[in-house]
C-alpha cells in the first residue's frame, strides 16, 4: 500500500503542502472501471431485448467481461473497503451470472427438447412404470373377480358418477346400444369432452397419483390399484353379459392412451416417493430438486397424453362403431406410444 | 461472507432474507430472496395480462365460428384456451427473458437456480407446469363443479380447498420461500435491484494530514457508515449531522486542531480517505478491524 503521507505529521494544513494519498483500491477501480461499465451496458441490453439481440462480437465479449467482473469482485472483497463498490460489483456479477446462465432456448426449442426429454424420463423410470402397472393389474384382477362372482359388488366398487346408471340391473341390450354402440352425440358434446379434459376424472386421478408421491407413494399405489378395480368391475359386468370383446374394444380405443397416461402419472409419483425415502448422498430437498424434474416431465407428458386420449374419446370413439376398427385404432395408438417412448432415444443420438 | 456485511445491519436494516449461491466459476454471490408481497404482485400482473389475452382469443373464436355451442361447452373451451395460453405465457417469458415474466420484470424479481448452476429449460417448464397442479386445476375444479346438493360434493370442496391451502402454506414453511414448483425444479425467486456505480469518495489531494495514531480508533463498520453519510451529504441531506459527526470524530481520535464550519465536509472526506487507506493497508497485512471495538482491542 503506497501511502505517501508524512507519518507523524499531525498539523493540519488547509492550504500549502498537500500530501498525496494513493489507495490501492482506488487504483484498482480506475483500471477496471471501463470493463464493468461495458459489461453493465451489455447486460442492460440483454435484459431489455433478450440475449439473442446482442451483436455477435458483444456476445463474444460477454463471458470475458463476466469473468473479469467476478475476479474484480474477489479482489475487491480482499482489498477494498468501499461499501458502495462492493455492493455494485456484487450486483453486477449477479446480473451477469443471470444473463449468462439463463436458458437460451425459445419456446419452440423447449418444446422439441421436451419431446425428447419425456421418453428419456419415462425410460429412466421403467421400474416405477412396472410397479405402477402391477398395482393396476392387481386392481383389475381383484375388481373382476369380486364383481364376476357377485354383481352386487359393482355398486360398491364403482362410484355412482362413473357408473352412469350402469350396474347389476343393466341388460345386455342397454349396454350394447346405450353405451358401446351408442350413437355419436354430436360435435358440441365431443368438443366439450375434449375441452373439459383438464377437469375430467382421469386427469384428476393422474394429478393426484403424481402429487401423492409426496406422501411417500403408498396413496399413489392405492389410487392406481383402485382405478384397476373400477376397470375390473366394468369388465366383469360386460363379461357376464357376453360383451367382453366389444367392451374391450370400446375401452381400448382411448384407454390404451388414457390408462398408460395414468400409469405414467403413478410412476412419476413413485419417482418422487423414492427420492424422498432414499435420498442417497443428498439431502431430501436436493434429491427432490435433482430428480423432481424427471418426475415432472413424466407427469406433464402424461397429462398431454390424456389430452390425446380425450380427443380419441370425444371425437373418435362413438364415430367408429365397429369393434375391429376400434381394435385397430387402439393397436395403432399403442404401437405409436411404445415406439415413441421406447425409440426416441435413437433420434436423440443422431443429433 | 464478504466484508460488505460489516455495516449491513446499520445501513440496510437487512429487511430481505439473504442466501449465498456459488456460481459455476466458484465465486460465492449473495442473493436476496423476493418478498411474498413482490411475488404476489408479479403474479397478479401476469394473471391480468393472461386473462386479457384469453378473453381476446375467445372473442375472436366467438366472432368467427361455432354458434351452436351451449354455455357449458363454451366455458370448457375457454378453460382449455386459458390453460394453453397460461402455460405458454409463463414458460415463454421465463425462458427468453432471463427467468422473468413481464410481471416479475416490473416488480424486479427473477427465477434462478437454487444452487447457482445454470437455469435449465427443463426447470422452467417443471416449475411452471407444477403451478397447474398447485393452484389452477384445483381452482378450476372449484369453479367448474356445480355447487350440488349432495353431501359428496361438499366433501370434494373441502378436499380441494385443503389442497390449495396446503400448497400455499408450503411457501411459508420453508426458509427459501419455495412453492412446490420451485422445490421440484430446484429453483428460487430472488429480488434483483439494479445498482449504479457511484463516484469514489477518495480525495487524492488531502488538506488535512492524519497520522496513524489518529486512525486506530475506528474499524470497517464505522468507515462504511461514514461513507454512507458522505454520500447522503453529497445528495444534500443532513448538513448539521455532518458537523455533529465531525465533532465526535475529533473528540474520539484526539484531533486538537479546530475545524472551521466551512471545512467540515472537507475534513470528513479527508478523514474518510486516510481512514480507508489505513484500514485497507492493515487488512492487507492480515489485521482487519471489523469495528471500533475490535480496533480498540488491537490497539492494546
Amino acid at each position: 500500500m503506497s501511502i505517501e503521507v508524512e507519518i507523524g505529521h499531525e498539523v493540519s494544513r488547509p492550504t500549502g503542502l498537500r500530501p498525496v494519498i494513493t489507495l490501492k483500491s482506488s487504483e484498482f477501480r480506475r483500471t477496471r472501471e471501463q470493463g464493468w461499465l461495458e459489461l453493465e451496458g451489455l447486460i442492460a441490453a440483454a435484459e431489455r431485448r433478450g440475449i439473442r439481440a446482442l451483436a455477435p462480437d458483444a456476445l463474444a465479449r460477454l463471458p470475458q467481461l463476466y469473468r473479469s467482473a467476478l475476479s474484480s469482485l474477489s479482489v475487491a472483497r480482499a482489498i477494498a473497503l468501499d461499501r458502495q463498490l462492493l455492493l455494485y460489483l456484487e450486483n453486477l456479477s449477479l446480473r451477469a451470472y443471470l444473463a449468462i446462465y439463463s436458458p437460451r432456448t425459445g419456446l419452440g426449442e423447449a418444446g422439441l427438447h421436451f419431446l425428447r426429454a419425456f421418453p428419456a424420463a419415462v425410460r429412466q423410470a421403467r421400474w416405477h412404470c412396472l410397479i405402477s402397472f402391477l398395482a393396476f393389474a392387481v386392481g383389475v384382477i381383484a375388481g373382476f373377480a369380486l364383481t364376476a362372482g357377485d354383481e352386487g359388488w359393482f355398486a360398491t366398487l364403482v362410484p355412482a358418477g362413473l357408473a352412469g346408471g350402469r350396474g347389476a340391473a343393466s341388460s345386455r341390450e342397454a349396454l350394447l346400444n346405450g353405451e358401446i354402440f351408442a350413437p355419436w352425440p354430436g360435435a358440441a358434446v365431443s368438443i366439450g369432452i375434449v375441452a373439459n379434459f383438464l377437469f375430467s376424472h382421469n386427469t384428476i386421478v393422474g394429478i393426484l397419483a403424481f402429487s401423492l408421491g409426496l406422501a411417500v407413494g403408498v396413496p399413489t399405489l392405492v389410487l392406481i390399484a383402485y382405478q384397476g378395480v373400477i376397470l375390473g368391475a366394468f369388465l366383469a359386468l360386460h363379461y357376464d353379459r357376453g360383451l367382453t370383446v366389444d367392451f374391450v374394444a370400446w375401452i381400448a380405443i382411448h384407454g390404451v392412451t388414457e390408462i398408460s397416461a395414468i400409469l405414467l402419472c403413478g410412476a412419476a409419483g413413485l419417482v418422487v416417493a423414492q427420492k424422498i425415502l432414499f435420498p442417497d448422498r443428498y439431502s431430501r430437498m436436493d434429491s427432490l430438486a435433482t430428480h423432481g424434474r424427471q418426475a415432472a416431465e413424466i407427469a406433464v407428458g402424461a397429462i398431454l397424453m390424456l389430452f390425446v386420449a380425450a380427443i380419441l374419446e370425444g371425437g373418435l370413439r362413438q364415430l367408429v362403431a365397429s369393434t375391429p376398427w376400434r381394435f385397430a385404432i387402439a393397436a395403432a395408438t399403442g404401437i405409436g406410444w411404445l415406439a415413441y417412448l421406447g425409440l426416441m432415444r435413437a433420434a436423440e443420438r443422431e443429433r | 461472507m464478504s466484508s460488505t456485511d460489516v455495516a449491513d445491519r446499520i445501513l440496510r436494516r437487512g429487511w430481505r432474507a439473504r442466501r449465498e449461491i456459488i456460481t459455476p466459476e466458484g465465486v460465492p454471490l449473495v442473493v436476496e430472496l423476493a418478498e411474498y408481497s413482490e411475488r404476489a404482485i408479479a403474479l397478479a400482473i401476469d394473471l391480468v395480462l393472461w386473462l386479457c389475452a384469453s378473453l381476446a382469443l375467445l372473442a375472436v373464436l366467438l366472432f368467427f365460428a361455432v354458434h351452436g355451442m351451449s354455455g357449458v361447452v363454451l366455458i370448457a373451451v375457454l378453460m382449455l384456451i386459458a390453460f394453453f395460453l397460461r402455460n405458454l405465457y409463463f414458460i415463454h417469458f421465463e425462458l427468453s427473458h432471463h427467468g422473468a415474466t413481464p410481471g416479475k420484470r416490473i416488480v424486479g424479481i427473477r427465477v434462478t437456480d437454487r444452487r447457482g448452476g445454470p437455469l435449465k429449460a427443463s426447470a422452467v417448464i417443471a416449475r411452471n407446469l407444477t403451478r397447474e397442479l398447485e393452484v389452477f386445476i384445483p381452482a378450476g375444479i372449484l369453479i367448474s363443479v356445480p355447487a350440488g346438493s349432495a353431501s359428496g360434493i361438499q366433501w370434494g370442496y373441502v378436499l380441494v380447498v385443503g389442497w390449495l391451502v396446503c400448497f400455499v402454506a408450503l411457501m411459508f414453511m420453508n426458509r427459501d420461500r419455495m412453492r412446490a414448483g420451485d422445490v421440484i425444479a430446484g429453483t428460487m425467486v430472488i429480488a434483483l435491484p439494479r445498482r449504479h456505480l457511484l463516484a469514489d469518495l477518495v480525495e487524492a489531494r488531502a488538506h488535512f494530514a492524519f497520522a496513524d495514531r489518529h486512525l486506530r480508533a475506528y474499524g470497517t463498520r464505522e468507515l462504511q457508515v461514514l461513507e454512507d453519510l458522505l454520500r447522503r451529504a453529497d445528495a444534500g441531506e443532513a448538513p448539521e449531522l455532518l458537523r455533529d459527526v465531525c465533532d465526535r470524530i475529533c473528540r474520539k481520535i484526539g484531533w486538537t486542531q479546530p475545524v472551521a464550519p466551512a471545512d467540515t465536509a472537507l475534513f470528513l472526506r479527508d478523514f474518510y480517505t486516510a481512514q480507508r487507506a489505513f484500514l485497507e493497508r492493515e487488512q492487507l497485512f492480515g489485521r482487519a478491524r471489523a469495528d471500533k471495538f475490535e480496533a480498540a482491542r488491537k490497539r492494546e
